[in-house]
């Protein structure tokens, strides 16, 4: 699991910016040299999945008995199949299709609870703010393992119960995230000169805070999405994941386990596919950190 | 001592005879030979006159209820088996022997007599309990009478609820009534395992007594550590009535996952896998391990397809034949198993004395479905899937999560019936949610199980077949694919009701007919697990008639 | 002091309840029960499994069952197991040990390695091994952790025969060179996201100390540069990091649990699992308070030692 859970709380300070690709964050960025390798492995990575299955010449679900259990490079199937002969490269792809799709949507969903709850609480704190935040820590109470598994097992395993399972498990870090940078925000100049327009709370909190609380927000999305990546593959090796027939990385894994001896690359490729997404991810969610927080210079 | 009874009990299970045997199947060869003993050929070394030597005995469920009499599941059987012993034990061959009995009654000893109504036992004497205490009557009064206590978390009453006026005429000697005539009930209390009276009445509460941590038995091993989650140590019982025992500790060590349990078997950490046993995908790697023995046992439960007769689409049995005549059982055996099941057409185990051989043989062909489809009315759709008045033929498999073989026969089964225009949906969940309501209430649309149909080792269905015994329909049974057929009703009731053996069998041979006709269930193979055993060890016998293959183990010891 | 830590109680305590009765609520709302594995077996009727649920009380409403539960739980009582009747803090305790000892362990060698690792990336910052060290710690944060241990099961127990296949000791052979044997592969495993972590960490806390200015008077004062980095970079950036060990328990909790499970260790995450599994109400919701009371005190013992490495911080937070 990632085991990084804390992100700067340090205030941005955004400079005028020239132009998008001239502006010194994304110079930043891209002097990062890891990140950006990352950020070019997932954009491949998602283009593979979408594109790839339709150029295979097989499909991830045609059984060929005859054919199972090639090894890679040993014959038209280039990845090598399974135990009951479907090609691998093709499960690969369908299966980063899902596994991508659970990442993403799983991030936006606590995304979506993660900053609505941060933003109410870090604005109004007070009795409101406090009891939303004891709501968190309780939450964060619950090592994340214990509450995937407790919950995942208890549900009928399904693509959406699982994104919604990964996003209930995840939304905490972000509000607290949140929470801390809208409650520092607000005491800014720009803040108070919006109140004293007369503006509404509703459009302080959205179009003045939250832009500005921006860059932990971003860099919080992308390791979200490596936990989440990370998550599905734990919930599946426990055995309470996406059921087949429909491929994800980790039930790929898990149902390798027992031919680890016999069929090592079974296991192997499916762990290199999520360790590879997932460091992207987390190379990403750094170069992002390091480029919108000037004050970690020299690092 | 225990006197290998020479001959048949005579009631309800006969030895199994030697032109059956030669009819009989490989698997079935197997099982009666007892390959443990004598697969060396030669003569095995004799016993050790003390108990020395230990067994380390790998378990992937682990053991954690004790006491016999409370709800427990089949691995806890494998504690209650060395602690405790019952009155009377099914041999490998089907005949039953006396254990704690003096001699298992029948009607022709008197022992069982008013057509099933009157019963009384003779008990062996010279029966010590673990703390010493003498074994007695009143100890046999007393397990029966708990079951039936109000207020006892009983593991189940079926046939003891029946037993009223309980008397002790002697120190090894009693008797009770029937409420009605019940042939299984000798098969039930093969399992009935018997509990110290002078212990649990002491308790305030027998379900939260210290006895069910600490267990006392009268069996070959007395409860020795137990560190949870982890393993239970047994030690041998120097004062055993019966044969041995030859080992001085029993480890039974619970590691959870099939495949960690093997891994741990190939390295020597265990010294015997039983139970699910090896996974099918490593028996040839496994049979080819220097110094480990690996066998193929014979098992009484069957891989079925269990539909729920109330579907729109199952409930026609036409869709159900079509069903059966599309499954290609040999190649799921062959591809997912590695040919190591045996396709079945029975409910019944083939090494069951009732079972019957000349049932038509399924082969595998969709035109035949597709025939038996178009003839009913299952029309293809635009889409492929077949319909009918609107109903398309479309249902979902479920079975648990985690189980990767039978997974990979759902994919198959998949595939197979697409061809025919049938739709089958994959629907897995954890165990604990396919066990709870969603099979007990029959919220189902199909599972793939394995598991038995008879009451312990007696053939008897009714439990499972019966039309009351539908739970949701407020039945008491596990008739959970609610079929309800007069006809098999009558049979099953007939079959209950009388002790002669030869008039069972021709009933229960009607039974199956009628079951292989109608399929409430779609058998697809009866079960050969595959256990293994560290070469050396002697004594090891499976028995398809015991609940777990270490009921000897007792008797076991190492080859020096 | 003594109001902050009673400030701490209170919250402490209303965490707890918000945890019991969320982690309630999920179990007992869930489809299937502790009787699910009795329905599989086949041999007991519904009247059997309907008369065993009554007897556990499960028939009651869960508003009933739940303050039922607290009760008990206040006045010292657990519960006992649906599985072995045993008292849940009986069961707990018996599998804290190897857990603890897991825990510990790899915690010492994440602690060794990682700072050794981030220390030398500081120092010799943007050189190949400061480049290798980051990459290798991302990968690292990135694996699996169940994927290396299976790995690390099958090159070098069934392949090498190097380590054991698992276990926490052999049967029969319960000497701590045995123990000792058995606790290599799992405390490697578990080390494995901590090490990445911890290097990390160390890396970005002493790259902030040695730009301080006492470094740099210090430098300039001609101490040598091995004395500045034991002596005074090294204690003033290492403070900041054994504050993060308190905040660390849920992720190692959560990293045992895998690791247990691979290496089938007896211990608190097997626990779980198998409670879980088996639907085991009582032992599920004592490992959650449990688990709960663990990871507050981490987080208590993080501020206070936060607090007396740097007394600045002030405690009038939230």
């Amino acid at each position: 699991m990632s085991g990084v859970p804390f992100t700067s709380t340090a205030e941005p300070t955004l400079p005028p910016a020239p132009g998008f690709w001239n502006s010194p964050g994304l110079r930043r960025f891209r002097r990062h040299r890891l990140a950006v390798f990352g950020a070019a492995t997932i954009v491949f990575l998602t283009l593979a999945c979408i594109v790839g299955p339709w150029l295979l010449p097989y499909t991830d679900t045609f059984i060929d008995i005859r054919n199972r259990f090639a090894p890679p490079f040993s014959g038209p199937h280039v990845l090598g199949t399974d135990p009951l002969g479907r090609d691998i490269l093709a499960r690969l792809l369908m299966a980063g299709r899902i596994s991508l799709a659970v990442g993403f949507s799983a991030m936006a969903i606590a995304m979506a609870i993660g900053i609505v709850v941060g933003m109410v609480a870090g604005f109004y704190e007070g009795a409101l703010g406090a009891a939303l935040m004891r709501f968190v820590d309780a939450m964060l109470c619950f090592p994340s393992i214990f509450l995937l598994l407790a919950i995942s097992a208890l549900i009928s395993p399904s693509v959406p119960s699982i994104i919604l399972l990964i996003a209930m498990t995840s939304w905490m870090e972000v509000a607290r995230v949140v929470e801390a940078q809208i409650r520092s925000l607000k005491t800014r100049e720009f803040a108070q000169a919006a109140v004293s327009f007369g503006a509404s709370n509703r459009r302080i909190m959205i179009r003045e805070l939250l832009p500005n609380a921006i860059a932990p927000i971003v860099v919080a999305a992308t390791l979200n999405v490596a936990h989440a990546i990370l998550a599905e593959s734990y919930i599946s090796f426990l055995g309470f994941g996406i059921q087949p027939p429909t491929p994800s990385w980790g039930n790929m894994l898990d149902s390798a386990q027992s031919y680890l001896t016999s069929a090592p690359w079974l296991a192997i490729i499916p762990g290199a596919a999520i360790t590879l997404a997932v460091t992207s991810f987390n190379f990403i969610g750094d170069g992002l950190r390091d480029a919108l927080d000037p004050r970690m210079d020299g690092q | 001592m225990n006197k290998p009874s020479t001959k048949a009990s005579g009631l309800a299970l006969p030895a199994l005879h030697r032109r059956e045997v030669l009819a009989l199947g490989a698997g079935g060869l197997l099982a009666a030979s007892g390959l443990g003993a004598r697969a060396q050929g030669k003569v095995p070394p004799p016993p050790p006159a003390k108990p020395s030597g230990q067994v380390v005995v790998g378990l992937s469920q682990e053991p954690t209820a004790f006491n016999p009499l409370m709800p427990g599941i089949e691995v806890d059987e494998t504690v209650w088996m060395q602690i405790f012993n019952t009155m009377w034990l099914a041999q490998p061959d089907g005949s039953l022997v006396p254990d704690l009995a003096a001699e298992v009654p029948t009607e022709a000893n008197g022992g069982i007599s008013e057509g099933g109504l009157a019963w009384k036992v003779k008990l062996r004497e010279g029966i010590t309990w673990h703390d010493g205490t003498p074994f007695t009557a009143e100890d046999v009064k007393y397990t029966l009478e708990l079951i039936n206590a109000p207020g006892f978390k009983a593991r189940t009453r079926v046939g003891h609820s029946l037993v009223k006026d309980i008397k002790v005429s002697g120190p090894l000697e009693i008797s009770w009534r029937m409420e009605k005539a019940y042939a299984p009930y000798l098969a039930l209390l093969s399992n009935t395992f018997i509990v110290p009276k002078h212990l649990l009445e002491k308790a305030a509460d027998p379900n939260t007594a210290p006895f069910n941590g600490a267990p006392v038995g009268t069996g070959p091993f007395k409860w020795g550590t137990r560190t949870p989650g982890d393993n239970i140590q047994l030690v041998a019982n120097e004062k055993y009535h019966g044969k041995g025992p030859y080992l001085e500790k029993a480890v039974l060590k619970y590691v959870p996952d099939q495949t960690a349990l093997y891994a741990q078997f190939r390295t020597g950490q265990v010294d015997l896998i039983i139970g699910t046993g090896i996974p099918a995908n490593f028996y040839a790697e496994a049979v080819k391990l220097p110094g480990r023995k690996v066998v193929k046992i014979p098992s009484a439960s069957l891989e079925v397809l269990m539909p729920n007769l109330e579907h729109p689409a199952l409930s026609d049995k036409a869709v159900r034949k079509a069903l059966y005549a599309s499954i290609n059982k040999q190649a799921i055996i062959d591809i997912v198993f590695y040919g190591l099941h045996i396709p079945t057409e029975s409910f019944m185990p083939q090494e069951s004395w009732a079972y019957d051989p000349n049932l038509p043989k399924q082969a595998y062909d969709p035109a035949l479905a597709g025939k038996i489809l178009d003839d009913a009315g299952w029309k293809r759709s635009g889409s492929g899937v077949r319909m009918k008045n609107g109903v398309p033929l479309e249902f979902a498999v479920s079975t648990t999560t985690g189980a990767a073989l039978r997974e990979q026969c759902q994919q198959l089964m998949q595939q197979d019936w697409q061809q025919v225009g049938i739709k089958m949906a994959i629907n897995n969940m954890p165990a604990a949610v396919i066990w709870g309501d969603f099979y007990t209430r029959s919220k189902f649309q199909s599972l793939l199980v394995g598991t038995a149909f008879r009451t312990v080792i007696d053939p008897d269905p009714a439990h499972r077949f019966g039309s009351d015994a539908i739970p949701a329909k407020s039945g008491n049974g596990a008739n959970q694919m609610q079929w309800q057929n007069a006809e098999a009703d009558a049979l099953m009731k007939q079959g209950q009701e009388t002790f002669d053996m030869a008039k069972r069998k021709e009933i229960y041979q009607k039974l199956q007919v009628l079951v292989r006709e109608e399929l409430p269930i779609l058998p697809i193979y009866q079960y050969a697990p595959v256990e293994g055993y560290k070469e050396g060890l002697i004594g090891y016998q499976p028995n398809i008639n015991a609940r777990q293959n270490t009921w000897n183990m007792g008797q076991w010891y190492w080859a020096k | 002091m003594i109001a902050f830590l009673l400030r701490r109680l209170g919250q402490s305590l209303l965490l707890l309840l918000i945890v019991s009765v969320i982690g309630f609520a999920i179990l007992h709302l869930a489809p299937g029960g502790p009787l699910s594995q009795f329905a599989a077996g086949g041999d007991m009727t519904q009247a059997d499994l309907d008369r065993i649920a009554e007897q556990l009380g499960l028939n009651r409403p869960l508003p009933v069952q739940y303050v039922e539960w607290l009760w008990r739980m206040l006045t010292g009582d657990w519960g006992l197991s649906y599985r072995d009747q045993q008292p849940v803090l009986h069961i707990i305790a018996s599998h804290l040990g190897a857990t603890l000892e897991l825990m510990l362990t790899s915690t010492l060698l994440a602690m060794v390695i990682g700072a050794w690792v981030g220390i030398l990336g500081a120092i010799r910052r943007y050189s190949l091994f400061d480049s290798l060290a980051t990459i290798g710690a991302m990968i690292a944060l990135s694996i699996p952790t169940f994927w290396f241990g299976l790995v690390i099961i099958y090159v070098f127990s069934v392949g090498l025969g190097w380590l054991p296949a698992g276990n926490r000791y052999t049967m029969g052979d319960g000497s701590f060179l045995n123990q000792v044997h058995h606790l290599i592969g799992p405390c490697i495993v578990l080390a494995l996201v901590s090490t990445a972590v911890w290097s990390r960490y160390m890396r970005s806390s002493m790259l902030e100390v040695v730009n301080q200015d006492y470094i740099r008077t210090a430098r300039a004062k001609g101490v040598p540069e091995r004395q500045i980095l034991l002596r005074h970079a090294l204690r003033n950036a290492l403070l900041p990091m054994i504050t993060i060990t308190g905040l660390h328990v849920p992720t190692l909790l959560s990293g045992a649990l895998v690791t247990e499970t691979v290496f089938t260790w007896p211990g608190m995450g097997r626990l779980f699992l198998d409670s879980i599994s088996y639907r085991d109400y009582p032992v599920v919701m004592g490992i959650l308070m449990f688990t709960a009371v663990l990871v507050l005190l981490g987080s208590l013992l993080a501020d206070l030692l936060y607090g007396v490495a740097d007394p600045r911080i002030s405690r009038s937070g939230r």
